[in-house]
């Protein structure tokens, strides 16, 4: 099966598309601040996070956390609580920066100077399929050197890039069964 | 200087093997006894084959080396009692090798000349070269003399070679030494000399670095394995933390129980610890893959993985532990395989202590036994060294490694390498499970076991020195403290 999957889960397979996976082992690796965001304490978290430079300001503008200086200073003292919608807009001004954040250094452990990881490649769940059309899908592993488009599109929360990035530079190198790999139960991989 | 001393007992010991006859003699022994190499194998318990390969110059060990050698010895006695003339008992050596050896580029010499493998004049020449073409007589007494390379190798006897042998690997035409890494011991001899044999400092740099060493061990002890160590599989939510600072929801059976009463008296307890119990422990059946879901009570003795139970009730409270360890609530519990393994055990009709326990569900996968067995030889091996020379560094440095090793293979930032938190509950439970075996082992040898508790900790009252050897081997105990407890009763 050389090519991407078009009906997938149609006998009953399960799994999820290999950048998710990646996603979010990569999200597991740059560890967010465990407590929730509803929580005082996790917001004050992120805000400080968010509003600790400068820099650190600008670059949650960008991520959309656009509101007024003054605003966040309310926040910050505990003056007024943000909406249900500013909420949402910390949390994931809160991810994005994070992840662009991290993304310069787990790039670096990834690359380990050019010795690559070994990434495992768990295959979908075929329990639900009837018998005769399971297939044998085994469990592969891969050293991967090349990390920097991967990296790159996760920081920027591309999903179409990872995807791409992913299956281009990095599912490719399985073979020619490299398609009963486009999904997967999960990927695992150290930095 | 004691791995001379053991070396040196290693050749007191293999120069005791009986000797046997030449190995073409014990050929004519045999058939002139009119006995087939069949009949012989039956007696001997080997087949065949084997006795062949001795015949044409391998050579047996152990116990049956034993044997052999007395039916060798039995025969040879038999035909010179039929046959006083027998040419086996004749001392006319010329006559006697003419006649025995059977191979055609064995010349017999008229004058003695010195053997090419000893030295000492020998009375027989193979392709050319005088040689002895008895071991036992070939034995390199004088070192004075130089030895030429034989040609063709002579039967080496068991005393030629006491040192263990050098693993070769074919490399091209040619063997070259098997690479076999000392990673621990260079390892060691590298901290040591970085920090010009400050011992404190070389200990701490290597325990801090015992995580990532353990892992290259672990990698290198894998080479050439049948299965893959799969690092990060997908893992069912019962084996997730709950919070960051949570458990999960395995059981592992730690021990905590003590004696509810002793017998009236004044008693003397010891108390004992395991020594390397994690290390031990690491022999456990470990699942190769991705857990699987099961339900239904049936138990696959070639899976492992963790079982939702309900256990039987323990009446066995007053002078057993629990093999559950102490549970507070009643109810269905998720338990790993050791533990499962103990409680089907001892509900097995050899020791009926309790009912098997209910199987509700299962995660499970493929296991194997053999998956860190190497690992763990390496490590035992490295200790054990360190033990006999009285080595704190590679001591210490060993124990960081597979203490580290096993708490840190779970969902541990301090090692992304391995995330098996499913091993990590399986090998800590075998760990508990053994310690239940040794409290078994005191209490069926007729010890009062007192306490048992932790991962290694047994208290027994009673002659323990009879059922444990002490010392530091895994195999072994040590005296942590030794208490009395009760009083003397008052004889009025």
């Amino acid at each position: 099966m050389p090519e991407r999957n078009i009906e997938f889960g149609k006998y009953g397979a399960r799994g999820i598309k290999g950048h998710e996976a990646v996603a979010r082992q990569l999200d597991a690796l740059a560890t967010f601040i465990a407590t929730p965001i509803t929580t005082r304490r996790g917001l004050l978290a992120r805000l400080h996070y968010l509003t600790r430079t400068e820099h650190a300001r600008a670059t949650a503008r960008e991520a959309g956390l656009t509101v007024t200086d003054r605003t966040l200073r309310a926040w910050l003292e505990e003056r007024r609580s943000p909406s249900k919608r500013n909420l949402e807009k910390i949390e994931s001004a809160y991810r994005t920066v994070r992840r662009q954040n991290v993304s310069r250094y787990l790039l670096l452990r990834l690359t380990r100077e050019g010795r690559g990881t070994r990434v495992e490649f768990h295959p979908l769940n075929q329990s639900q399929v009837p018998r005769p059309r399971q297939r044998a899908v085994e469990y592969r592993t891969l050293n991967v050197r090349h990390w920097d488009r991967v990296v790159r599109a996760w920081a920027a929360g591309d999903d179409a890039a990872l995807d791409e990035a992913w299956v281009n530079d990095v599912v490719v190198d399985l073979g020619s069964q490299w398609g009963e790999y486009e999904f997967v139960t999960a990927i695992g991989f150290a930095a | 200087m004691t791995d001379f001393d053991a070396i040196d007992a290693l050749l007191a010991e293999a120069r005791q093997e009986v000797p046997l006859p030449p190995a073409e003699e014990r050929r004519a022994l045999r058939e002139e006894l009119n006995v087939s190499r069949a009949q012989l194998a039956k007696v001997l318990d080997v087949s065949a084959s084997t006795v062949g390969g001795w015949e044409s110059g391998r050579e047996p060990s152990g116990q049956v080396r034993e044997k052999y050698a007395y039916f060798l010895e039995g025969a040879r006695t038999k035909l010179a009692a039929a046959d006083p003339a027998d040419p086996v008992d004749s001392v006319d050596g010329v006559a006697h090798a003419e006649e025995e050896t059977g191979l055609d580029d064995v010349d017999v010499l008229s004058e003695p000349q010195p053997c090419v493998l000893c030295g000492r004049p020998a009375r027989h020449q193979v392709e050319g070269f005088p040689q002895h073409l008895d071991s036992a007589d070939c034995a390199p007494g004088d070192p004075a003399q130089p030895v030429p390379p034989a040609p063709e190798a002579a039967p080496t006897g068991p005393a030629a070679s006491p040192a263990r042998g050098v693993k070769v690997v074919p490399a091209g035409r040619r063997v070259q030494p098997a690479d076999t890494p000392d990673l621990i011991g260079s390892a060691v001899a590298a901290a040591l000399d970085q920090h010009s044999g400050d011992v404190e400092a070389a200990t701490a740099a290597l325990v801090k670095r015992a995580i990532p060493d353990a892992m290259a061990l672990l990698d290198d002890s894998r080479k050439g394995g049948r299965y893959d160590v799969v690092a990060h599989p997908w893992l069912p939510d019962i084996l997730r933390k709950q919070s960051a600072r949570g458990a999960d929801q395995i059981w592992e059976a730690r021990p905590k129980w003590t004696r509810p009463e002793l017998p009236p008296g004044e008693h003397e307890v010891t108390a004992l610890d395991v020594n390397g119990a994690y290390l031990s422990a690491l022999k456990t059946h470990l699942p190769i893959g991705q857990l699987e879901h099961s339900t239904g009570g049936d138990h696959d003795r070639r899976r492992a993985g963790v079982h939702l139970i309900t256990p039987s009730d323990w009446d066995h409270d007053a002078y057993l532990p629990n093999p559950l360890g102490s549970r507070d609530e009643p109810g269905p519990l998720w338990v790993t395989e050791p533990t499962l393994r103990l409680l089907l055990r001892l509900a097995g009709p050899k020791y009926g202590l309790c009912d098997p326990p209910e199987i509700h569900e299962s995660w499970t996968s493929g296991a194997t036994e053999n998956l860190l067995e190497k690992f763990r030889i390496a490590l035992k091996d490295a200790r054990d060294r360190a033990i006999a020379e009285d080595d704190e560094v590679t001591l210490e440095y060993v124990k960081a490694m597979y203490s580290k090793f096993v708490s840190t293979m779970g969902e541990s930032n301090y090692n992304r390498e391995l995330y098996r938190a499913d091993w990590m509950h399986l090998i800590r439970s075998q760990a508990f499970v053994n310690l239940w075996w040794k409290a078994h082992r005191a209490y069926d040898e007729g010890l009062t076991v007192v306490r048992a508790m932790g991962t290694d900790e047994l208290h027994v009252a009673g002659d323990w020195r009879a059922v444990f050897a002490e010392g530091r081997g895994v195999t072994e105990v040590k005296v942590k403290d030794v208490y009395t407890v009760g009083t003397v009763p008052s004889t009025g």
